[in-house]
């Protein structure tokens, strides 16, 4: 689609995650997430923010690396294809910013969501498992398609 | 509520002398419709602060000389040599910026006068809102896509027979996520057809669509005299009765309107060569050429100019005095076959020139692909920054070719006058002082700006006083303002002559089409003012009024406007999803016709309406205008500026036509 575009980026998905603003919104989005569930009358404080890690791991295992591809054409002739959304962050180098913020938020959400369910263990085996569902994908030794 | 901090900056003006500017910053917190809390920062630079330059050293750097040494005591002595010397020094980063491109004009003795562009931040609070917009729409469109997989919904979307289930793909679903679910939705906007000259107003065919934009139906009525804002018309020769128009009717009646060949062919006509005089008598360079397409002009002649070339001498060579063939080499135990690789990649196939392209971030999709095909290395600096092109430049002739580390061949600036998005104006004086001083060569695009700026309506160095010699290759499109179709190139003799024969244009492509070519002779004789009349000079000074009064109406009524205050293309922010097609059906009912664009064509948070400013529209036609978008900008709550706007309280309210410039 390049043709009929204003600028000359091959592909705006690379850009997305550093435009002005959405780290903010990621971050109002996690709290809305988790206002939501405390609005649950029946969770408890411990089951709400298991239940928001979890989501929140879900939700970015999901988008960032489950889903290949851009959801418009490119004039790349097809390499962004089989890369998922985190690979194809700033054309593949690593350790940008907006890599370490994405790496770092799931790890707050950890500490938070360990906290608050006072570290008793069925929590504990759930939170971490999600941690590491959505922390080892973005190892840099994973980058690309295997 | 303001609470005003005054900090003095110590400025270095022309000659030298030191004064103590204050710095004012304003910090407001005020109650928006939205009701956040956050405290707006905004600074007003009051005079320019970074590069110590006189009028001396300014005209040696116009000149090509070497300028003395920007002397900072910081500085000095710090990294060495070739951090030292910059021409434009980095500005140094105070806070977070209320301007998006922040390129004082630290070079203002070059200027002769005042080069005002904006391009304001993006709100906070919009642009969570745009990203949730975003969100919502992506979520909606995975649904529709459940919906339609499972044929609860009916997909109207081209899909494969069932007996080529098993086939690979022709296209990725997912490529297609954007154009199924958002851009179905709004697609009304786009590819209206029209079915008079697109003049200052236009008719349009009034259609319906019963299946949201899927299919569309025609109801066999037209609308009419709808105020065209889209067209780039801007000196208003997109009409149909004149004398542009009579002299290419009587043109069709001696030529015809094909060409039926190409230039180098037997399709070179004396009213090209007609055409080819004038436009280098207009533009005041030696000799140019002329293209029957705008697009193919940039990207047909850029491979010409860099292009590689397979040298295929030495594999001559060796084939006659050494080796008798492809085999006998191949076989010949006397190299590893690594190195025969590598000689053959060497020599034979990878043999670029060696030059490299640097290009402006926003440059059209034309320059892009002409440098593409030339297959030289492209390097990108960042929109209208000198800064980012001087250290381009320097790293590139200080670093040389990537594995190699030779010196380059060629080094081409490539920009455009004014940027058909942003609206913003090159800055074409430090450029080309930027040209001179590391010896690199300048291609100025000037599809938007030929005819529109300057006054003489010479393009943008006639709007910057410059010397046309300064630019290597000035190219340009006449479609814009000279209201007819092709492009052409100016410069030196000996490049046009090397491109009459090199160029894939003049080659292969036919030959411009005569009555367009009179269309482009009549009119630009009527805008040099050599046929007698003074309409070429009141069209251009009726644009240039336009366009004054048209950007600072938009501004007062509370608006974010992009770009440079004389240019003629206005980009209005719209920023979020759905007001794009909302803006563009509301002005339609208005009867006005807009252009709106978004998301992947605009960066995420910057969707855009971008309106034309046209010597054809009267005063009525712009107040009618600004009227409906004011209505309009308030009904979908536009107008995010947060700069002093002095009668917003008032509303807004038209001026009588005064003579400004």
């Amino acid at each position: 689609m390049n043709v009929g575009v204003a600028h000359s980026e091959v592909n705006p998905n690379t850009r997305v995650m550093n435009s002005r603003g959405i780290w903010l919104t990621y971050a109002l989005g996690v709290g809305v997430l988790h206002i939501v569930l405390l609005s649950i009358p029946f969770f408890s404080v411990p089951v709400v923010w298991t239940l928001t890690n979890v989501i929140h791991n879900f939700g970015m295992y999901v988008f960032m690396h489950a889903v290949k591809g851009t959801p418009f054409e490119t004039p790349d002739q097809g390499k962004a294809r089989l890369l998922t959304h985190w690979e194809q962050l700033d054309y593949g180098v690593q350790f940008t910013s907006s890599r370490k913020f994405f790496t770092i938020s799931p790890i707050i959400l950890y500490f938070l969501a360990s906290f608050y369910t006072k570290y008793d263990t069925t929590h504990f085996v759930i939170n971490t498992a999600s941690l590491l569902s959505v922390l080892i994908p973005k190892l840099p030794q994973l980058h690309g398609p295997q | 509520m303001g609470v005003v901090f005054l900090r003095a900056r110590a400025v270095t003006l022309l000659g030298g002398r030191q004064i103590r500017l204050p710095l004012i910053s304003f910090r407001t917190s005020r109650l928006t419709l939205y009701k956040p809390r956050t405290l707006i920062f905004v600074k007003f630079r009051v005079a320019s602060q970074s590069v110590k330059m006189t009028e001396s050293s300014a005209s040696k750097l116009l000149n090509g000389e070497a300028c003395q040494r920007a002397l900072r005591a910081k500085n000095a002595g710090k990294n060495g040599f070739v951090k030292n010397h910059c021409v434009f020094e980095h500005p140094r980063k105070y806070r977070r910026p209320a301007e998006k491109n922040q390129n004082a004009t630290s070079n203002s003795s070059l200027y002769k006068k005042p080069f005002s562009e904006s391009f304001e931040e993006t709100p906070l609070l919009v642009a969570v809102l745009t990203y949730m917009g975003y969100g919502i729409l992506t979520i909606f469109g995975y649904f529709r896509d459940f919906l339609r997989h499972w044929n609860i919904e009916k997909c109207h979307i081209a899909h494969e027979r069932e007996q080529q289930k098993d086939f690979v793909p022709l296209y990725q679903d997912f490529e297609n996520f954007y154009t199924r679910n958002l851009y179905m939705r709004i697609r009304d906007n786009w590819n209206r057809p029209i079915c008079s000259v697109p003049g200052a107003k236009v008719d349009l065919v009034e259609r319906v669509t019963h299946n949201y934009n899927w299919t569309f139906e025609h109801t066999g009525k037209v609308v009419k005299d709808v105020i065209n804002m889209g067209s780039y018309n801007y000196l208003g020769f997109a009409e149909n009765t004149g004398a542009c128009a009579g002299a290419a009717i009587e043109t069709t009646h001696t030529y015809g309107v094909g060409v039926a060949s190409t230039r180098c062919e037997i399709g070179n006509l004396d009213i090209h060569e007609e055409l080819e005089q004038l436009v280098a008598r207009f533009l005041g360079v030696e000799s140019s050429m002329a293209f029957g397409m705008g697009f193919a002009t940039n990207s047909m002649n850029i491979p010409a100019l860099t292009g590689k070339v397979r040298n295929l001498i030495p594999f001559l060579f060796l084939f006659c005095f050494r080796f008798l063939s492809v085999e006998e080499f191949w076989n010949s135990a006397c190299y590893s076959l690594k190195e025969k690789q590598l000689f053959l990649q060497r020599i034979i196939y990878k043999k670029k020139k060696g030059c490299l392209i640097l290009s402006d971030e926003l440059n059209h999709a034309s320059l892009v692909l002409g440098a593409r095909l030339s297959g030289s290395t492209i390097r990108v600096f960042k929109h209208n920054n000198m800064q980012s092109l001087e250290k381009l430049l320097r790293d590139a002739i200080a670093h040389g070719q990537p594995r190699t580390h030779r010196p380059w061949k060629k080094i081409l600036i490539v920009v455009e006058g004014i940027y058909s998005m942003e609206g913003s104006i090159v800055r074409l004086p430090e450029v080309v002082a930027l040209k001179k001083r590391y010896k690199a060569y300048l291609y100025l695009d000037e599809a938007h700006s030929i005819g529109a700026l300057g006054p003489n309506g010479r393009g943008v160095v006639d709007y910057f006083g410059l010397d046309p010699k300064d630019v290597d290759i000035m190219m340009g499109t006449f479609t814009k303002s000279f209201g007819a179709a092709g492009g052409y190139i100016g410069g030196r003799k000996e490049l046009i002559d090397y491109l009459r024969c090199h160029s894939h244009s003049a080659l292969y492509a036919t030959s411009m089409s005569p009555p367009v070519a009179q269309q482009i002779i009549s009119s630009m004789k009527i805008i040099m003012g050599e046929d007698g009349s003074t309409l070429g000079a009141d069209r251009l000074r009726q644009l240039s009024e336009n366009t004054t009064y048209f950007r600072r109406k938009l501004r007062e009524m509370g608006f974010i406007i992009y770009g440079n205050d004389d240019s003629p293309v206005v980009p209005l922010m719209l920023y979020m999803p759905a007001k794009i097609g909302a803006f563009g059906r509301e002005m339609l009912k208005r009867n006005i016709g807009t252009v709106v664009v978004g998301f992947p064509a605009t960066p995420i948070i910057e969707s855009r309406a971008r309106f034309c400013v046209s010597a054809a529209h009267t005063r009525e036609m712009l107040d009618t205008a600004l009227e409906a978008i004011s209505e309009v900008g308030d009904l979908l709550q536009l107008k995010y500026s947060r700069r002093g706007r002095p009668l917003s309280s008032l509303g807004w309210s038209s001026e009588e036509s005064l003579l400004q410039d």
